[in-house]
């Protein structure tokens, strides 16, 4: 049994990493090893915690983005009545359901085959590297496109980022195709090490959005998904789940934790770049696989 | 977008096909199209199909003809 100590600072850790590029699943896997915590992931409360702190990120999720779930979930029901898109939040709703769907289904299916990767923390490090690499490559289209669109257009090359750049798009201006494919690859994130906020913000920064809208589409398109991942594993919540006091304290933790992370993100992503988290990873992968045995 | 009314019937065809599937992983215990050995109602499964039941309908309403706008 986990005790409330270990899961609070598991909260943390998810709020910390749910949301920032760098794959909270990869982190529970890799980080209690490597600094010698006495826990498995295959510990039968291990599934029960990560539900209660899932509930809790979304929970944060849903109040950061409040208002335009408000828009969002009335723009949904006058598409599908009417059974057209009259409007920019029309279209937003009707995105995050084409992105969500491929990812619900295909997480259905693989969710319990690839439960078995959770206890391999050697090979959740190599996945953690292949996200930092994903990562990587996300800025370098990126910084290719920005000197290709710099080259067409003289006008705006003095712009030192994308903020207020007409040469890149928000979220509304995505296509449904690139939504769909942008939702199948979100199902790599089942990996151990794989980042579902690292995949959808890289797909978008290639896709030509701006960073921190990229970020916003990542966190709009994983609020569904977490909430989901969250309620229906609350029937399953049985012997091995934590007491009900420690259950809420670790959804308000991570909760807490998950809602600053967006915010600072959010901020950073106005003038930084995804680097950083791509060398992280890429870090710590290499400390897994090199201190791991 | 002008509609098909083929394409708007498929959907409505797989909407139907999708809410005998909700049903019967509702009701029946059952292995089939899951990972466990023992069978046992699936009730995950089931409200997966109930959502994609209703995202079809949601999406044959999209797909089918729609009167021209005056």
């Amino acid at each position: 049994m986990l005790s409330a100590g270990l899961i609070l600072f598991l909260a943390a850790l998810q709020g910390v990493t749910e949301l920032f590029p760098v794959s909270s699943l990869g982190h529970a896997v890799v980080v209690p090893p490597l600094i010698g915590l006495n826990f498995r992931e295959t510990d039968p409360a291990f599934v029960p915690v990560l539900t209660v702190l899932h509930l809790g990120t979304a929970g944060a999720l849903l109040f950061l983005y409040r208002r335009d779930w408000a828009r969002i979930i009335v723009g949904f029901f006058r598409a599908a009545v009417r059974g057209r898109i009259d409007d920019p939040d029309q279209r937003l709703a009707i995105m995050l359901v084409v992105g969500t769907v491929p990812a619900g289904i295909i997480g259905l299916l693989l969710q319990d085959p690839l439960k078995t990767l959770f206890g391999n923390p050697r090979l959740a490090s190599v996945f953690l590297i292949v996200n930092g690499g994903i990562l990587f490559a996300a800025e370098m289209f990126r910084r290719r496109d920005e000197r290709r669109r710099a080259a067409a257009e003289p006008a705006h090359a003095a712009l030192v980022h994308e903020d207020g750049d007409p040469r890149f798009a928000r979220v509304e201006g995505l296509s449904l195709r690139t939504t769909l494919f942008v939702g199948i690859f979100q199902a790599g994130a089942l990996l151990p090490g794989i980042s579902r906020s690292g995949i959808t913000m890289a797909a978008g920064l290639v896709a030509g959005l701006r960073h921190e809208e990229a970020a916003r589409f990542s966190f709009l398109l994983a609020t569904p998904i977490i909430l989901a991942a969250g309620l229906l594993e609350v029937p399953s919540l049985g012997t091995d789940s934590p007491t009900a006091l420690v259950a809420i304290g670790a959804a308000i933790v991570a909760g807490v934790v998950a809602y600053a992370s967006a915010r600072f993100l959010l901020r950073y992503l106005r003038s930084g770049r995804l680097d950083p988290f791509a060398y992280y990873c890429a870090a710590l992968g290499a400390a897994g696989l090199v201190f791991i045995h | 977008m002008k509609g098909s009314r083929p394409l708007a019937l498929a959907l409505v065809v797989l909407a139907v096909i999708f809410a005998i599937a909700a049903v019967f992983f509702f009701t029946v215990k059952t292995t089939f199209l899951t990972t466990g050995t023992h069978p046992a109602v699936h009730w995950k499964h089931a409200i997966v199909f109930a959502v994609l039941a209703v995202l079809s309908l949601v999406a044959a309403n999209f797909a089918r003809p729609k009167a021209a706008v005056r």
